[in-house]
């Protein structure tokens, strides 16, 4: 994981280096253009355009070979991209130097450039490497500049720009080049230094991050077994106190069966804790979701069918709208339908006797967005942030109901999620709150 | 009173306690088995017109192995099977795709535990009546 994490950014920088390319072709033919045309100043153009078209010609190459070795399927190891990658930096810094000698050698400040060849080798190569760069640059460069000082390799004048005979004067070449050299050499050393101590800071980042991970799938799978142990035992507890509430052992006395019904209550509730918490697990652990074309609008009206009693036993009205267009998604259809129909029981759960509950299923752009909007008790403010975290329960919420399992929204929040959609609920001004979810539309 | 005979395989003593008395006051004949190997057992002595049969016993598939043998079986592939187990949710193995896929699991009915005495007599008597008729 971490080494692909890795490779696909040093793949990715490798791209990065051939657009700054690209960038670099415009920029050595606008400033050929630029000194010759419009300064006046005396260049060998034509070797400068014809470096121009080289370079643009290796960089077509460049990107077609990075292309076709991405797309032809077989994976570049990273040492395969690296390797890439130092080859560009010495092919640039080879290139900078021919570009130099074409134009004014030591009098030209584009030798400025190395520079930043140091620094794009101390970021995406090992420190060695780095240094080994910087040697090659102050090797080409030096001799460069030693070889046209000695008249060695022909001088290119930048006439109307630099003093002449500057590129002869022993005193001055050396003094230039030994600052040059310095200055490769420190730009190398501070850039290594930040970068590898960055590097290794994203990597301890990582590891931390999938050591999380990895606990975590450790506690849920911790927490599927023991529920499923507890599970067990209940559902035998619950079968028992059934007959025997039931009366199928013969009647019990008014205290007896008081106490029996008291049992059961608590079974049943603790049942709904466990069954719960067993969903929510079992959603967390397992793989990739089923996903299949299904009716959203079929889903809705199932779901509002099962609250459609109980909103008439507190005298709600129950109103829905649904943009006609909108009818086939993509997703689990069952856990989209739990899901919505959790969310309206809560809405009926907590609206008073009397009041509104309304489901409205929208477009918003690439999604589909399903909103359910109540005139009930509403979300305190301080519990706003909290409301979808496993266990939690809003105050108000516990004083209407004392033993709700605290889970039904964050299952919720994993199923939208898993679906790659977003979930979130706001208080209406006028008093109730409004859930919303949304859910990718692939259509 | 209801009539027809019952077999129970189930390792969980209570639930089939339970199970038994909820069948044998609505009139039904009860037999028991707490694994694969005494639910053969019963089978040939007792001829049961249903079987209840748990998933998971000593394995967590032992359950749904037996089923399978029995459907394989010529003798016993007419009994119906209701199985104990929670496939109607969504559960780590996925049996949902496979449960009308005779090949696979042939069984005729699923119910998750606790099972409530009144959707078991019901289920019950679905089956027992569809197999009679």
């Amino acid at each position: 994981m971490e080494n692909l994490l890795q490779r696909t950014s040093l793949i990715q920088r490798a791209y990065w280096l051939i657009g700054l390319r690209w960038v670099a072709i415009v920029m050595l033919a606008g400033a050929t253009f630029a000194a010759g045309e419009l300064l006046g100043v005396s260049l060998p153009a034509a070797q400068l355009y014809g470096i121009a078209a080289l370079l643009l010609a290796y960089n077509s190459v460049l990107y077609l070979l990075l292309r076709y070795w991405t797309w032809a399927g077989q994976e570049p190891s990273s040492g395969e991209v690296g390797g890439i990658l130092t080859f560009q930096i010495s092919a640039d810094l080879l290139i900078l130097a021919t570009i130099l000698h074409f134009s004014g050698g030591i009098e030209n400040p584009f030798l400025f450039f190395f520079v930043f060849h140091m620094i794009i080798a101390s970021i995406l190569r090992p420190r060695w490497q780095s240094y080994l760069q910087a040697t090659l640059a102050v090797l080409l460069f030096g001799g460069l500049v030693l070889l046209e000082a000695a008249r060695v390799l022909p001088h290119y004048r930048l006439t109307g720009f630099a003093g002449h005979g500057l590129h002869t004067d022993r005193m001055f070449v050396l003094g230039f080049l030994s600052v040059f050299t310095v200055t490769l050499y420190l730009v190398v050393y501070m850039t290594t230094s930040i970068s590898e101590q960055l590097r290794a800071h994203q990597e301890e980042l990582e590891n931390a991050n999938e050591q999380l991970k990895e606990k975590d799938q450790v506690k849920n799978e911790y927490v599927l077994r023991v529920t499923h142990d507890i599970k067990g035992h209940l559902a035998a507890i619950e079968s028992c106190l059934d007959v025997v509430a039931n009366g199928m052992l013969g009647p019990l006395n008014e205290k007896q069966r008081d106490f029996v019904e008291r049992a059961h209550r608590r079974t049943i509730k603790c049942m709904a804790f466990v069954m719960a918490l067993l969903k929510l697990t079992r959603m967390k652990l397992s793989g990739r979701l089923e996903m299949e074309r299904f009716s959203l609008r079929k889903c809705v009206f199932s779901s509002l069918a099962s609250v459609q009693s109980r909103a008439r036993e507190k005298s709600l009205v129950l109103h829905h709208q649904i943009d006609p267009a909108i009818d086939e998604v993509l997703g689990e259809a069952v856990l989209i339908e739990e899901t919505i129909t959790n969310m309206l029981f809560n809405a009926v759960k907590y609206t008073p006797d009397g009041g509104r509950v309304g489901l409205d299923v929208t477009r918003d752009g690439d999604f589909v967005q399903v909103r359910i909007a109540d005139t009930g008790i509403g979300i305190p403010e301080e519990a706003l942030p909290y409301i979808f975290q496993e266990f939690y329960r809003a105050e108000n919420a516990r004083a209407v109901e004392r033993d709700g399992t605290g889970l039904g929204l964050a299952f919720a929040k994993q199923v939208v999620e898993r679906h790659g959609g977003r979930i979130w609920v706001e208080n209406n001004p006028g008093g109730g709150s409004t859930f919303t979810f949304t859910l990718p539309d692939h259509s | 009173m209801a009539q027809g005979k019952i077999l129970i395989i189930d390792d969980d003593p209570d639930i089939t306690e339970a199970m038994t008395v909820v069948l044998e006051n609505r009139g039904y004949e009860v037999r028991r088995a707490s694994d694969s190997a005494e639910g053969r057992e019963q089978l040939e002595k007792a001829k049961p017109d249903l079987i209840i049969l748990d998933v998971m016993m000593r394995t967590s598939q032992e359950g749904f192995e037996l089923s399978r043998e029995l459907k394989g079986n010529a003798r016993y592939k007419d009994i119906p099977i209701l199985m104990l187990t929670a496939v109607k949710q969504k559960t780590g193995l996925d049996f949902k795709a496979e449960a009308g896929d005779q090949a696979w699991l042939p069984v005729e009915e699923f119910l998750d535990k606790p099972v409530k005495p009144n959707v078991l007599l019901e289920k019950v008597e679905d089956l027992l009546s569809a197999r009679g008729a």
